[in-house]
C-alpha cells in the first residue's frame, strides 16, 4: 500500500541501487557539498522533505516566499536550495540538462540532474520567511551566506550514509518510520521536537500531549505514542552536545517514565533556522511524511530572540489547518508548584503566587555549576547519562565548546564507493 | 517605582554548603525547585547588561526566570567567595569593578 506523505503524494526514496550507482556516476563532475547540504540531500532523498525531489527551481522558491506553497501548491514553508558561486557554475559547467555528482567528506553522495540556475533576492527571502531581513537572526545569517546562485533540480542518493554510533539506532526514515508505528500497533502519534536535554517541563510536555492525542479512544490497549524527534545539525556553542540530547531523550523510556508501548526517540538532520512560525509549519510537513497524526507545539515554537509573539506559530498553522494532513496539540507551560508539590501546568493550578518556574537555561545553568537537581526537576538517570556524556562524547563538558566542535564524532559519514 | 532586579542563581552543591555553613552563612540560602538552595544574588539593568558583554556565554532568560544564567563556573566561583567575604548577597556593584 502506498504511503501518502505531506501534500498528498506518495513517499519515495529517491536512493539508487549499489549495482546501477557507479556506472551512473562515472566520469560526472563532482561537486563537494557542505553539511548543512548533505543534511538536506538526505531530508530530499529518503523522504523527509516529501514531496521535495530535489533542491527547488525559482517557481518552487518564490512561490514558497509569497504564498508559503511550492509550484504545486503543497504548503511548504522554507527554501530548500542549492547554492553555487557564479564562478563555481562556471567551472563545474552546471547548467540546465546537466547531471553532476555531489560529494561529501571526499566521496560520492548524490547525483544531481541539474534543471536550472538561477538568481533570487536574498533579502526577499529573508523577510518573507523571517519576517525580518536583519542579519544578526540565525536564519538571514544563513540566507545571506549563500554564494551567487541557487541551482534546481532532482537529487538521487547513490551511495547511503553509515549512522555512527550512538546516533545509528535513532535515524529512522519516514518509510521505515511508518513500519514501526505498525508493529507498536499506534494509531496515533505524536511529535515532539527537540533540541535539549529533557527536564520534567519537557517530560510533562509529552505526557500533556499523549493526553490531549488520546481523546476518544479506547484505552484497553496502547494505541497512542509519543515520538521525541530530535533535530541533529548546526551547533552553538554552550549547547548541549547531540549525544546527550538524544540519549537522554531515549532515558526517559529506558528508565521507565515512558515505556516501549508509548514512547520512541529518533532524529531528523537538520540545521534550524529559527523561523518561528514558518519552522512550525516545516515541522508539521517533515513531522507529516514520518507518519505521525498529531505535532506539539509550545510557546515561541522554534524561535529566537524577540522576533515572534509567544502563539504566532499556532495563528499560523490555525490559517492552513484543512490544508495539514497532521493535527497540532497546543501546550502551556509546566512549571514546579511547592503548594501542590508537583509539576503541573500553568493551566491547572492556582496558586501562581508560589510558582516556579524553570527553563532549559535554567537548568544548564544549575548542570554547568556542578548540582544535581531534585528528581521532580530533572530525573537522576537523566542527569547521570549527561555526566557520562560528558566524559565519554564531551571531553569533559556536557555542552559544545571549541574542542568538541573540532573533534567531535561525525554523526553520519559517506563511505567509499 | 522600585529599580527592577535581575537574579544571578548561585547553586549550592555540597563544596559551596560546607563553606557557608562555616561562615555561619547558610542562613542566605534560599529554596528554589522543589528544595534545591540557591543564593540569589542581584544585578539591576546596568550591571546586567555589563554581565552580560563581559561574560559572552551568559544569557538573560527573559521569557521564563527573568534570571541571569550561564555564566561560567569558575565566574560564579568568584562571586561566591565575594559572598563569603562580604558575608552579604549585596556584592554585585562591588564583583563589577574588577572588570
Amino acid at each position: 500500500m502506498a504511503e501518502i506523505g505531506h501534500g498528498g503524494k506518495e513517499i519515495v526514496e529517491r536512493i539508487m541501487e549499489p549495482s546501477q550507482a557507479a556506472a551512473k556516476i562515472k566520469g560526472l563532475t563532482q561537486i563537494p557539498i557542505r553539511s548543512q547540504l548533505a543534511n538536506e540531500v538526505i531530508g530530499i532523498t529518503y523522504g523527509f522533505f516529501s514531496p521535495l525531489e530535489g533542491f527547488m527551481g525559482k517557481a518552487d522558491v518564490d512561490n514558497v516566499c509569497k504564498n508559503m506553497r511550492l509550484a504545486g501548491g503543497a504548503v511548504w514553508s522554507i527554501p530548500i536550495v542549492f547554492d553555487l558561486s557564479d564562478k563555481e557554475v562556471a567551472d563545474y559547467g552546471v547548467k540546465p540538462g546537466v547531471s553532476v555528482l555531489l560529494t561529501f567528506g571526499g566521496n560520492p553522495m548524490a547525483l544531481f540532474e541539474v534543471e536550472e540556475v538561477y538568481d533570487y533576492d536574498k533579502k526577499f527571502m529573508c523577510q518573507s520567511v523571517y519576517g525580518t531581513d536583519e542579519a544578526k537572526h540565525p536564519g538571514c545569517a544563513r540566507t545571506y551566506q549563500y554564494k551567487d546562485k541557487f541551482v534546481g533540480g532532482k537529487i538521487t542518493l547513490v551511495n547511503r550514509p553509515k549512522i555512527n554510533p550512538p546516533y545509528d539506532p535513532y535515524f529512522i526514515p519516514p518509510l521505515e518510520m511508518r513500519k514501526r508505528f505498525k508493529e507498536k500497533g499506534w494509531e496515533r502519534v505524536v511529535a515532539h521536537q527537540t533540541r535539549n536535554v529533557p527536564h520534567t517541563g519537557h517530560e510533562w510536555l509529552m505526557k500533556g500531549a499523549w493526553f490531549q492525542a488520546y481523546a476518544e479512544l479506547p484505552i484497553e490497549k496502547p494505541l497512542v505514542g509519543v515520538l521525541v524527534n530530535a533535530i541533529i545539525g548546526d551547533k552553538r556553542k554552550g549547547d548541549y552536545i547531540d549525544e546527550a540530547i538524544i540519549l537522554t531523550q531515549d532515558e526517559l523510556r529506558k528508565s521507565g517514565y515512558f515505556g516501549d508501548h508509548n514512547h520512541l526517540t529518533s532524529l531528523t538532520f537538520w540545521d534550524m533556522r529559527y523561523a518561528g512560525p514558518k519552522e512550525a509549519v516545516f515541522h508539521a510537513a517533515l513531522r507529516t511524511n514520518l507518519g505521525l497524526t498529531h505535532h506539539m507545539y509550545g510557546r515561541d515554537h522554534a524561535g529566537v530572540g524577540t522576533y515572534y509573539g509567544a502563539y504566532d506559530a499556532h495563528h499560523l498553522l490555525a490559517t492552513i489547518q484543512k490544508e495539514l494532513s497532521i493535527v497540532p496539540v497546543y501546550s502551556m507551560n509546566w512549571l514546579y508548584c511547592p503548594h501542590c508539590g508537583e509539576i503541573t501546568s500553568e493551566g491547572l493550578c492556582d496558586h501562581k503566587k508560589e510558582w516556579q518556574k524553570f527553563s532549559g537555561t535554567l537548568i544548564r545553568s544549575i548542570v554547568q555549576d556542578g548540582v544535581k537537581p531534585p528528581r521532580l526537576i530533572f530525573r537522576p538517570e537523566v542527569f547521570d547519562l549527561v555526566m557520562e556524556s560528558a566524559e565519554k562524547y564531551g571531553f569533559g563538558s556536557p555542552f559544545v565548546t571549541d574542542e568538541y566542535l573540532e573533534k567531535r564524532i561525525p554523526v553520519f559519514e559517506i563511505p567509499p564507493m | 517605582m522600585a529599580e527592577e532586579k535581575f537574579p544571578i542563581n548561585i547553586w549550592i552543591n555540597e563544596d559551596r554548603f560546607a563553606a557557608l555553613q562555616k561562615a555561619k552563612l547558610a542562613g542566605l540560602c534560599e529554596e528554589m525547585l522543589a528544595g534545591l538552595k540557591v543564593l540569589r544574588v542581584y544585578a539591576n539593568a546596568v550591571e546586567r547588561d555589563k554581565i552580560l558583554k563581559v561574560f559572552p556565554t551568559a544569557k538573560f532568560d527573559s521569557a521564563t526566570t527573568k534570571s541571569i544564567e550561564l555564566l561560567p563556573r569558575d565566574v560564579k566561583d568568584k562571586i561566591f567567595d565575594k559572598i563569603v567575604e562580604k558575608e552579604s548577597v549585596d556584592i554585585m556593584a562591588d564583583f563589577l569593578k574588577a572588570f
